[in-house]
């Protein structure tokens, strides 16, 4: 089938790519209407994001950073788009306390390597943030504030 | 025996909203999102209670990409006729749409060009999923904001092309005809009589904003009177199928939530579901 529709392929890539990954609108579409859809989709990613990390999303400069992160970044769904533009602001020393255990919640939780799929730790975890331990077992975390 | 053809009015199934549905004594059925299900197709706790209650649970898939130029991923056809089996469903739907190209997720439902290539492509595919599904496949067209500059046909014909090819059903979405008819400076009821509405399975209601000049269709927003209207005509038109409240985010309280499902309920001459005394039954499939 991808040989009979190889035409039709290369333009839905090009598509996907001016839509998500910042590439330029390809030729005979309508500018500002992929504009919008452009926002749109950065919209509704920015609202899964906020689902799986509230405390991030409840900073006082969400979503402006946000959208600017995730502009030309392909979509990963939010969990997975959270954990990469918090990771980012740690980097940079941009990422505030609160978010910052969250993060480490997070990282408890789920074994990520930035590259494939997040995945659900199966041994227990401790890690210390500042003066808070997070405890995670059997896919639970629990603080203790020290 | 499957559970019930879907009727009345419905409401999609969201975690978040997991503490309305008992307060539903009419709720008939329902919709998940395949997606959001666990690989073996097991719905969570307050899903299986809905089941036992009698409601009937729609498999809705989001990534099927079956207007994608590349070939069907079978684990994900297996994966919605392993749904429809826990569920007991009567019927599974999915979108037309692509949702990715190559390795890049758009992370969201694209339009596909509107051309004989690929009402080939999608009555392939489509015939492809029914043959591997123990129930009925149904259809959906989407919301979309832009058109392809390749189209050649407009959305009723392709749409009427697709079906007349398959036995596909049709989930309409009145929110999503009155989007793209809105947003193309068309008339939304001359759309409507060009449909195959006996194809109808069941229908999608949503709200939306607008924004930038554009109707978008955002299911965070309350549905608009002219999607009410809508509905009411498609049910001057055919007797009237299941209707689905689609709601995604920005979550209003329970009773605005309610008067919306009532809301559509009048339009559309179906009791309403947020009380008991208005039950009634309607055992008789709308299937074609």
């Amino acid at each position: 089938m991808t040989r009979d529709h190889s035409d039709l392929a290369a333009k839905q890539a090009a598509l996907v790519a001016a839509l998500v990954a910042g590439a330029p609108v390809p030729d005979g579409f309508d500018e500002r209407r992929l504009a919008a859809a452009r926002q749109a989709l950065l919209r509704k990613r920015t609202g899964e994001v906020a689902r799986d990390w509230p405390v991030l999303a409840a900073e006082s400069e969400w979503p402006g950073w946000f959208l600017g992160w995730a502009a030309g970044r392909p979509p990963q769904g939010g969990l997975r788009d959270g954990f990469d533009f918090a990771r980012w602001l740690r980097a940079e020393s941009r990422l505030p306390d609160a978010a910052a255990v969250e993060l480490t919640i997070r990282e408890a939780l789920w074994r990520y390597d930035g590259q494939r799929p997040p995945r659900q730790r199966r041994l227990p975890t401790l890690r210390r943030i500042g003066g808070t331990w997070i405890l995670q077992v059997l896919g639970r975390a629990y603080l203790l504030r020290g | 025996m499957r559970a019930g053809w879907p009727s009345g009015v419905g409401l999609g199934w969201r975690a978040e909203l997991a503490g309305l549905y008992d307060k539903l004594p009419g709720l008939r059925f329902t919709e998940v999102i395949a997606e959001s299900l666990a690989s073996s197709g097991r719905p969570p706790g307050p899903l299986t209670h809905l089941l036992q209650r009698g409601v009937t649970v729609i498999p809705h898939g989001i990534r099927l990409s079956l207007g994608g130029a590349e070939p069907l991923e079978l684990e994900r056809v297996e994966f919605l006729a392993r749904c429809a089996e826990t569920l007991n469903a009567p019927l599974v739907s999915e979108h037309i749409a692509f949702v990715r190209a190559g390795d890049v997720a758009a992370g969201h439902l694209l339009p596909v060009p509107r051309t004989r290539e690929m009402v080939d492509l999608l009555a392939r595919k489509i015939r492809q999923v029914r043959a591997a599904l123990p129930v009925p496949f149904a259809v959906e067209p989407i919301a979309a904001l832009f058109d392809w500059p390749d189209d050649e046909l407009d959305e009723a014909d392709f749409l009427t092309e697709i079906l007349s090819r398959t036995d596909a059903l049709l989930l309409l979405d009145v929110a999503n005809l009155y989007a793209n008819a809105r947003n193309r400076g068309a008339d939304p009821m001359a759309v409507l009589d060009r449909l195959p509405l006996d194809r109808i399975a069941y229908v999608h209601v949503a709200g939306g904003c607008e924004r930038d000049g554009f109707y978008h269709d955002t299911h965070t927003d309350p549905t608009p009177s002219e999607v009410l209207d809508l509905v009411t005509a498609l049910c001057a038109r055919r007797p009237a199928p299941g209707f689905l409240l689609e709601r995604d985010g920005g979550y209003p309280p329970g009773e605005d939530l309610y008067a919306e499902l009532d809301a559509i309920a009048d339009a559309a001459g179906h009791p309403r579901i947020t009380t008991a005394g208005s039950v009634s039954r309607h055992d008789t499939p709308l299937t074609p």
